[in-house]
């Protein structure tokens, strides 16, 4: 047997091993109208995506016997929990979910390592993690509350939403998020909007350290206020400035001014204390 | 006494309850309005944050969670069918797990009261620019709990995440104490008291992370 031989079947035994290690469950409810789902996995990921008709399918994947998942139907609300045994840890723990759930349902994730994802719903939406990766898109005339300690945010294409996000460092970006309020606020993480700020809506991105950046399209009507207390502001937009102003609007550090029209505008603010503000417009291809 | 004065006494109170003892203090806010509803607006916080303790029901996310960790300490069998209905008692830090949201539910609190409590016309007058706010209570007076209790809570769940919870809280401090800065230079500044709020309100959230027990 050549070398290369051995080292296949070796490969291959620890692929075997591994999946042999794997228990995949599977889980369905029938649930009413607007159901709640809340999934808490300490070590894994979540992924939530539309079903047809109003049923809950849970497809969970166990990555040891350290490990069982409790599911419960109480009401019109599933509850998922991923249950660490004794000696259980953060690999030996590890359970990955994608659930298939009625697009008008409330969704609840929490986890820690793993990734958070939820998309086509029109229901509210509620992630948090520590080191979580979320990204959330294609959500419509729902609430999006999400809350990290430092792992990144993207909400893609939200419609119609009561967006809030809080992050301590972790970098969020928003890209065709538009709503009545849309907010974020970080300690230090960055926070990139891309999208046109929608009609009268407000908008406010705080950051006390982060750089804040939004990109807008040439035909954006906002009222934009941008004030940096120790960071640069920059506009690469002309804006009508505003005649009346509460704080100076001069040295690079601020700026206050409508673009577009005026009585169309959302109410945009941008507020840092140590970090760049950049207001740029979206080159056009 | 004057508005300054008893604003920097306010700062100096232990707790809620000391408030409006002192007989000097109690002659000016008989004469002043706004400082007696300043102290009364205090003494309400107080009040409510003891009221918190009891009141303040966990969610079955923290039942979960306190149920992992008598697993993991072994205080329950591990194919114990039904959920433990009852927090851990013997555990080291049972009372940093309920005492944090509460100080997290105080924060946020402080900060919608500083937001919501407009000077008095004469404080605004009469301050100095660093002596103008009541944010001077400070947020262990307030909550009952320091950093350091973060730090060895985060320590003891997170190893892991410790470094992460450690630069994060330093930073929201810092977030904390600039936005106190820019407060207290304009007292009037609406938008200075919003951030102050909101960097209260990300150091609740970095208490609620850290105390959550289904989250490193």
């Amino acid at each position: 047997m050549s070398g290369r031989t051995i080292e296949l079947v070796v490969v291959g035994a620890m692929l075997a091993g591994s999946l042999a290690a794997e228990t995949h469950k599977d889980y369905r409810f029938n649930v009413g109208p607007k159901a709640g789902v809340s999934v808490n996995n300490p070590f894994g990921s979540v992924s939530v995506k539309p079903a047809a008709g109003n049923v809950v399918v849970i497809n969970a994947v166990l990555y040891s016997d350290k490990v069982e998942v409790d599911n419960n139907l109480v009401g019109n609300r599933v509850e998922v929990q991923s249950h660490l045994l004794p000696g259980g840890d953060a690999e030996s723990g590890r359970v990955d979910y994608e659930i298939l759930v009625p697009s008008d349902a409330s969704v609840t994730l929490h986890s820690s390592t793993g990734s958070l994802h939820a998309e086509k719903l029109h229901g509210d939406v509620t992630l948090e993690g520590a080191a979580a990766t979320v990204d959330i898109r294609d959500i419509s005339n729902a609430h999006v509350h999400v809350k990290t300690l430092n792992g990144p945010v993207t909400i893609t294409n939200v419609q119609d939403g009561h967006v809030e996000v809080d992050s301590l460092s972790g970098e969020v970006t928003l890209n065709s998020v538009t709503g009545p309020l849309v907010q974020v606020i970080s300690t230090s993480g960055g926070i990139n909007y891309i999208g046109d700020f929608g009609d009268r809506g407000e908008y406010r991105l705080t950051s006390h350290s982060g750089n804040i950046e939004a990109t807008v399209p040439g035909s954006t009507s906002a009222d934009v206020s941008a004030r940096s207390v120790r960071g640069e502001v920059h506009d690469d937009i002309p804006l009508q400035p505003k005649t009346h102003t509460w704080f100076p609007t001069n040295n690079g550090s601020a700026f206050w001014g409508t673009m577009g029209q005026a009585t169309m505008s959302s109410t945009v603010v941008l507020r840092s204390f140590s970090g760049k503000i950049h207001l740029r417009k979206r080159n056009s291809k | 006494m004057n508005c300054l004065e008893l604003q920097e006494s306010l700062a100096t109170a232990e707790d809620g309850s000391s408030l409006g003892r002192d007989s000097e203090r109690q002659a000016h806010l008989k004469t002043c309005p706004e400082c007696s509803a300043l102290v009364a607006e205090l003494n309400l916080i107080a009040s409510s944050a003891i009221e918190l303790r009891a009141a303040d029901e966990p969610s079955p996310r923290v039942w979960n969670s306190i149920e992992i960790a008598l697993r993991q300490e072994g205080l329950i069998r591990p194919q114990r069918p039904s959920r433990s209905l009852l927090p851990s008692l013997g555990s080291r830090w049972a009372w940093a797990r309920w005492a944090m949201p509460v100080a997290a539910a105080v924060l946020i609190a402080v900060g919608i009261y500083v937001r919501q409590t407009s000077l008095p016309v004469q404080l605004a007058r009469d301050v100095a620019p660093h002596a103008a706010v009541p944010n001077e209570v400070s947020d262990v007076a307030i909550a009952g709990l320091n950093d350091d209790d973060l730090l060895q809570e985060a320590a003891q769940q997170s190893p892991a995440m410790q470094a992460q919870y450690t630069d994060n809280l330093r930073r929201v401090n810092q977030y904390i104490q600039d936005a106190k800065g820019v407060v207290a230079a304009n007292p009037n500044d609406e938008e200075a008291r919003r951030s102050l709020m909101e960097a209260y309100q990300e150091k609740a959230m970095l208490f609620e992370l850290a105390m959550d027990r289904s989250l490193p």
